[in-house]
């Protein structure tokens, strides 16, 4: 069976762009995105100075991330090694562009789905090269058979020292490199200067370190193309429904294990109505941030069952239900349903807010996003945020064992915190440590601010007030309300930070 | 040693290119539609690249289904290109599918430059200007009838319509591009190109960045690599940091004008190392004549020559030469050994670069081939010939007599030896009285933009008793169509007919563009008459344009123009295109009848379907060549050992005897004795390679007859350097855009759009620059605003900005694609000019959705304006380095502003006019005969008017 890969021969390519625009004729590539991008860096000073090229491009990974995660399989391996996509089942969720670790997807804006280097395999299929292969003027680009040890591409790798990007992704990209410089492989060592790039425009869409690194960077990007985050405030404001709706039940479910299940108002309808609200809210903030949200079925009528996509929105559902029968249950006032459901439910609400921490751990490209912290950290934001609501509802209707929840708030916001000082003490790969320094002194400095301040600080003085019996409802309320606010700001600042380093 | 034309198959299964065999009919899946195997039907046409001058080979795919071209790949079977490209070539579909190209003829309505146009028919357009140009010429005005040319992309085609015409109306760009380095190499041995031999060199020595913007830049950049891959080293002179400079094993960032410095200092260490070719510069230099003008005290004798050339560059010593250039003396020992150790593998290369830079930069191009000349690597394996042995030009059919006219306004006295037409000075000339044009036709051509001082060009240009009617043929928009009466669309690369043959590598071939469509509709059955049946809209040739222009010009034949161009075998008709080329293709190719006949095909069908020939034979060491008898006969063996024939330029007693053509370069003599036998040789009077140039030492310029330096007119020891005073290198190219030609093409401006000012970051601490802020840039006539960008790869004091961008149009939505130019305002108070940018590239609403994902804002900079002419007064090349003040932006300047005054210009022309020794020559000549002149005239015509 064929293996097919690329190699790239650094050492004899010029920098011409002709793959970019051979590429661009061959797919009609729309202005914007690219499949394949020269980047050009420089380093050294006068007279020593010089500038080096990298060709980058999908590695068609044999463990790609992209196929992983993607929800309903319209990325996947060829036989013969290629890393395909079928746009016609694409939902343009964007998780394989956070999953890939080498910004290789875009979103194309003509059909709004992701796209990448495809290897030309409607090329290969009929015994062509990829149209890079073609137009190169060097011959810097070899396709061919990895497993053929006397194809030309096995030959090479074999003799000579050859680079992969991003190793340590442990995705064994089958695109190798021949001769380039380190740095040009590593973008976390590059960074566009502030007078821009030598032939083209930088935008905010272009790859650099979020933070000023000069011990770490030794090379100025002189030449790339944009690569915008993919997920933005949907995403965010996601988590925080979904922390809201899982919470809620999660708190619900404490409460009758606390004995109130008898509680109709706060605990038999109140808390599946604000669960099922939020969970709707979360289910309609999902599908409109799919760039195809009428294929939001796909998920489920074309699933890929190991992406944490699939399965995220198979425990959605089963919470979704759930809590109606909740509600139901609540209506008809019958507790010892409730008292029934509430172990599954709470279960299923611990997944929902949890299954995050899976669908981002198979975000390979957003080494923040990798952190054993992040299951915890949301499981104790679901349980702020759920007991946030009741301190909230605790004004409006009356909650018992209101004690219960105001510890659940403080315990919420601690747990937070202290996860929060974990996370910022542990050493991490280049990538989390830039992406930390993105939140506690970048672009994300301020929301991160009022994470720490408004989402663990004012709401555990709050909490301790009133649990000491300061007005507590209305203190609580309050912390409740400043809680969630602060965990939307850390959400935002999590959800951005992670997707600001570079990986191109 | 010769190139393989089709590329060989990678290992495994997978084919670079479809069989040639079944082009007629390749089957590939749809690329959008994939994974679904939806099959696709595509007729593959070979044609050329008409974006550089390189002439690559690209492969048309015509989709049966809809009948498009949906896109080019390269031509496996061009013996340069060998089926790659470089970005242009793919980018060629951008500029036929692009939304903004001009589809009908359009005639200017109200006054020129207003902007007004309506449609036209090419009949009305035709019998108007072929009207005025019949009347011109049978008033005599043959002088006034001007063609300018930008991008020829064919060898004889518009010559032999000059020349049909009587007139010497050829105006070349090559005053802006290349004199510098043509006279450079002319004065050596006639042929005034360098044919490196990249891929088997051992030493590659390039003063140009070859690898992305040298003349032949894909063919060049496939051998300079494959060179290197073979372990050839590379030195690259640039004072910035291209992308050659990058991949060489040596970037000397020398002072811009001190180059020839450099290379001197090698020469000298090649002598005194005693690392030289002796016995190649023994027998093929004219050493004697050397040694006799220059060190007449010494005994002519060869043993002499190594001490003369030591002692008359005593001053180039490696140490001397370190100062001066500015780089480290230990890499000019490390070269010249290099060097040294593998005499007969140098392969050298100047095309523009520093040739085309600085005063006296012709000298560049002659002291980097004297290292070739004493390296004995002329012609040799790996080595460098001229270009004229790797070049071949098919005589057309219906060959006429050559023109008799000499044109004063583009072949002025004061520049005997320019290489070529003094195309920059046009305005100045016509400023001055020294004439008038009546009919000027500019041709992929924009000398508004492109040209210096652009602002003397509208002035002439709107001066409609300057000129009397532009016409330009363009396929697209630009600053200088703006300017014109009739805007005439002509064919891309993929939509026209043209023959080129370039000295690419060792070998000679031809390439042949086609138009694609046309061709397309003879395979499918359903031939069309004219090539602009099938281009898009009304897109013409103006191979096809010419005849019938010509027909109009002389309706009845009676000025004797008509006959030129009827056809071979229907009287009283015009001349059909095939017609045309199938006789060319099997009367003047030698070796393609036979090549056609192998494949049962006519030499024209041959040319459709493969695109491009490689002519049979090795061209190595062509001047060793034995003469025959038959060439020896009826010439005359001079006491130099030159065999000259009675009647040519090389011995005749009045130019009346000297019939007909004379030979492109050359005096027309067979050859020379060397050691006995009489050999082929190089076309200059001496039949050897001229170390010491008597032509130029009798023209005027005894003090440069021989290899030496010339102090640039931005030498950096005579700027205030302490000061603001900084040398602007504002021509370098980038390897994915050319000239003008390129804004049409979406893919490649969206790579590269911005081209801010290079500074060293100590020369922007300096001169009191921010980081990214904005420069004030001032020449000898305005100045220009433009931002900046701190970069390690540039020498301090040198700064730099890329041609290409600074694209601009007067209108919102009309006068230029709108891929690449902004909206700008151009306001003038007599002579004081002023351009004012008012919008960047934006968005807009087209056919294509991809013109409302344009991304991109900066237009760039029209720095160009702002410079004076500087023609180098020997060469006739322009200058285009320049001495410029660099300050801080002034409150309100904005990028891109620009501000001239045309007096200023009119006062450097003149300052610069004066460093002239003007002609005739010896004899009362206009130019030396033997030198290469577009359109050469009659002899007769070389004599001064008295």
């Amino acid at each position: 069976m064929a293996r097919l890969g690329f190699l790239i021969d650094q050492d004899t390519c010029i920098g011409c762009h002709a793959c970019t625009v051979a590429c661009k004729a061959e797919h009609e590539v729309p202005l914007g995105v690219n499949r394949t991008w020269v980047k050009y860096i420089e380093t050294g000073t006068f007279p020593n100075a010089t500038r080096q090229f990298s060709v980058l491009r999908c590695n068609h990974c044999e463990d790609a991330p992209c196929v992983e995660i993607c929800p309903t399989s319209a990325l996947f391996h060829r036989d013969n090694g290629i890393v395909d996509f079928d746009t016609r089942s694409c939902i343009g969720c964007k998780s394989c562009m956070n999953a890939c670790p080498y910004d290789a997807l875009y979103l194309d804006p003509e059909t709004l789905t992701a796209q990448k280097c495809n290897f030309c395999a409607h090329r290969v299929d009929v015994g062509l090269e990829p149209s890079c292969v073609v137009v190169c003027p060097t011959q810097s680009i070899v396709a061919g058979d990895l497993n053929d040890p006397t194809s030309r591409i096995a030959r090479m790798v074999a003799r000579h020292d050859v680079a992969v990007r991003a190793p340590e992704q442990g995705t064994r990209p089958k695109l190798f490199y021949k001769g380039a410089d380190q740095a040009s492989l590593d973008p976390t060592r590059t960074a566009i200067a502030a007078d821009g790039m030598i032939w083209a425009e930088a935008t905010a869409g272009h790859p650099t370190p979020p933070v000023p690194d000069p011990e770490h960077q030794v090379a100025r990007t002189a030449y790339t193309t944009a690569h915008p985050a993919p997920w933005g405030w949907r995403v965010s404001t996601y988590l925080v429904t979904k922390a809201i709706g899982a919470g809620a039940m999660l708190v619900a479910a404490l409460l009758v294990l606390l004995g109130h299940a008898g509680a109709q108002a706060s605990v038999g309808v109140l808390a599946p109505l604000i669960a099922g609200a939020f969970t709707a809210l979360t289910g309609v903030l999902l599908v409109t941030d799919l760039k195809q949200p009428g294929r939001f079925h796909f998920i489920l009528t074309r699933p890929n069952w190991g992406s944490w996509l699939t399965r995220g929105a198979v425990i959605l559902a089963g919470f979704a239900a759930l809590t109606a029968a909740w509600f139901v249950a609540g209506l008809l006032d019958a507790s010892s349903a409730i008292e029934v459901l509430a172990a599954p439910t709470a279960l299923l609400a611990a997944a929902t807010a949890g299954y995050t921490a899976y669908l981002f751990a198979q975000c390979e490209g957003r080494d923040l996003w990798q952190t054993p912290l992040l299951l915890p950290m949301l499981l104790t934001q679901a349980a702020t945020a759920g007991a946030a609501a009741f301190t909230l509802a605790d004004v409006f209707v009356t909650v018992p064992g209101p004690d219960a929840v105001r510890w659940a708030l403080l315990g919420g916001v601690l747990g937070t915190g202290g996860l929060i000082a974990v996370e910022l003490s542990a050493r991490g790969t280049r990538h989390v440590e830039l992406a930390v320094a993105a939140m506690t002194r970048g672009p994300f400095a301020g929301r991160f601010r009022l994470a720490v301040v408004a989402g663990v600080v004012v709401p555990a003085v709050l909490m301790i007030l009133a649990l000491a019996g300061v007005a507590p409802t209305g203190l609580a309320a309050v912390a409740g309300l400043v809680a969630v606010a602060g965990l939307a700001a850390y959400e935002d600042a999590f959800v951005r930070a992670g997707q600001s380093v570079p990986l191109s | 040693m010769t190139d393989a034309a089709a590329r060989p198959l990678p290992d495994g299964e997978l084919a670079a290119y479809p069989d040639p065999s079944t082009w007629d009919d390749v089957v590939v899946h749809d690329a959008k539609d994939w994974p679904r195997r939806t099959e696709r039907h595509f007729t593959l046409v070979p044609t050329t690249c008409f974006n550089c001058e390189a002439n690559c080979g690209l492969v048309a795919w015509v989709d049966k289904a809809s009948g498009e071209i949906v896109k080019l790949e390269g031509n496996p079977l061009h013996p340069a290109s060998r089926g790659r490209n470089c970005a242009k070539g793919p980018a060629t579909i951008n500029q036929i599918k692009d939304t903004e190209r001009i589809l009908h003829p359009m005639r200017r309505i109200g006054k020129r430059g207003e902007g007004l146009w309506e449609q036209v028919s090419w009949d009305e357009a035709l019998a108007d200007i072929g009207g005025r140009i019949g009347r011109a010429f049978r008033e005599g005005r043959h002088d006034e009838v001007l063609y300018h040319v930008g991008r020829p992309g064919d060898d004889s085609y518009v010559e032999r319509v000059l020349h049909a015409w009587g007139i010497d109306g050829h105006n070349s760009h090559t005053n802006i591009c290349s004199s510098g380095a043509r006279l450079g190499y002319a004065a050596w041995m006639g042929f005034d190109r360098p044919s490196a031999d990249f891929a088997n060199a051992r030493v590659i020595f390039l003063i140009s960045s070859h690898l992305e913007a040298g003349h032949y830049f894909n063919p060049h950049a496939q051998r300079i690599m494959d060179g290197r891959q073979r372990g050839a080293k590379i030195v690259c002179i640039d004072p910035r940091l291209s992308n050659t400079g990058s991949i060489a094993d040596w970037w000397l960032p020398a002072w811009p004008g001190t180059e020839p410095v450099l290379l001197l200092a090698i020469a000298r260490l090649l002598l005194e190392n005693g690392t030289w070719d002796r016995e190649f510069v023994r027998r093929w230099v004219n050493w004697d004549t050397y040694l006799r003008a220059v060190h007449p005290d010494v005994e002519p004798v060869f043993d002499n020559v190594a001490p003369a050339l030591l002692a008359e560059w005593a001053d180039h010593t490696p140490e001397r030469a370190a100062e001066v250039c500015g780089v480290d003396a230990g890499a000019l020992h490390a070269i010249a050994e290099v060097i040294g150790a593998n005499l007969g593998a140098l392969a050298t290369h100047n095309w523009r670069a520093a040739g085309a830079g600085n005063l006296g930069g012709w000298q560049t191009a002659r002291c980097l081939w004297l290292l070739s000349v004493l390296t004995g690597s002329v012609g040799t394996v790996g080595g460098t010939s001229p270009n004229g042995w790797n070049k071949f030009i098919p005589v057309p059919p219906r060959h006429t007599e050559p023109q008799g006219r000499w044109n004063e306004l583009t072949w002025a006295p004061e520049y005997p030896l320019a290489h070529h037409e003094m195309s920059f000075l046009l305005p100045h000339f016509l400023r001055e009285g020294r004439g008038r044009v009546d009919t000027y036709f500019t041709r992929v051509y924009n000398p508004v933009w492109t040209n210096p001082d652009g602002f003397s060009w509208i002035e002439a240009l709107t001066d409609e008793d300057l000129v009397g009617c532009h016409v330009a043929l363009t396929p697209t928009w630009s600053e200088t169509a703006w300017f014109a009466d009739y805007v005439l669309p002509m064919g891309l690369g993929a939509e026209r007919h043209d023959v080129a043959s370039y000295e690419t590598h060792s070998g000679r071939w031809i390439g042949f563009r086609q138009p694609v469509m046309r061709r397309y509709a003879e395979l499918v059955g359903a031939p069309v008459e004219s090539t602009r049946e099938a281009n898009p809209g009304e897109v013409w040739e103006e191979n096809e344009f010419w005849i019938a222009l010509s027909w109009h010009i002389d309706p009845e034949g009676d000025l004797g123009i008509r006959r030129h161009f009827e056809s071979l075998d229907r009287p009283n008709e015009p001349m059909g295109i095939d017609e045309y080329y199938e006789h060319l293709f099997a009367h003047s190719i030698p070796g393609l009848r036979d090549a056609a006949d192998a494949e049962g095909q006519t030499p024209l069908e041959y040319m459709r379907r493969r695109g491009a020939f490689a002519i049979p034979g090795d061209q190595y060491q062509v001047h060793e060549r034995v003469l025959t008898d038959d060439e020896l006969t009826r010439t005359v063996r001079g006491d130099d050992g030159v065999y000259r024939a009675p009647g040519t330029a090389g011995l005749h007693g009045s130019l009346d005897e000297i019939d007909g053509h004379m030979p492109f370069i050359g005096d027309g003599s067979a050859g020379v004795d060397i050691d006995g036998t009489p050999r082929l040789g190089f076309p200059t009077p001496s039949r050897k390679l001229e170390l010491y140039s008597e032509t130029l030492a009798d023209w005027g310029w005894p003090e440069h007859a021989t290899p030496g330096w010339i102090r640039s007119h931005v030498h950096w020891e005579d700027l205030d350097l302490a000061g603001a005073e900084r040398i602007l290198v504002p021509t370098f190219r980038i390897p994915t855009l050319i000239h003008t030609r390129s804004g049409n093409a979406k893919w490649l401006n969206e790579i590269s759009h911005r081209h801010p000012l290079w500074l060293h970051p100590r020369d922007a601490e300096r001169l009191g620059i921010e980081v990214g802020g904005l420069a004030r840039v001032t020449t000898r006539i305005g100045h220009f605003v433009i931002a900046t960008w701190r970069t390690e790869g540039i020498r301090p004091g040198v700064v730099a900005c890329s041609h290409h961008m600074g694209r601009w149009r007067l209108e919102g939505d009309r006068g230029n694609e709108r891929w690449s130019s902004g909206v700008v305002g151009l306001d003038n108070d007599d002579h004081r000019w002023q351009l004012t940018p008012r919008e960047g590239t934006r968005p807009f609403a087209s056919d294509d959705p991809d013109s409302g994902r344009i991304w991109w804002t900066d237009a760039g900079v029209h720095q160009n304006l702002t410079f004076p002419v500087q023609p180098d007064p020997i060469s006739g090349m322009h200058c285009w380095l320049q001495r410029v003040t660099i300050t801080p932006a002034e409150p309100g300047d904005r990028h891109g502003d620009v501000h001239v005054d045309t007096e200023r210009s009119a006062d450097a022309y003149r300052e610069w006019l004066a460093l002239t020794r003007p002609g005739p020559g010896p004899g009362g000549l206009r130019r030396p005969l033997w030198f290469a002149r577009p359109v050469k005239p009659k002899a007769t015509a070389y004599r001064a008017a008295t």
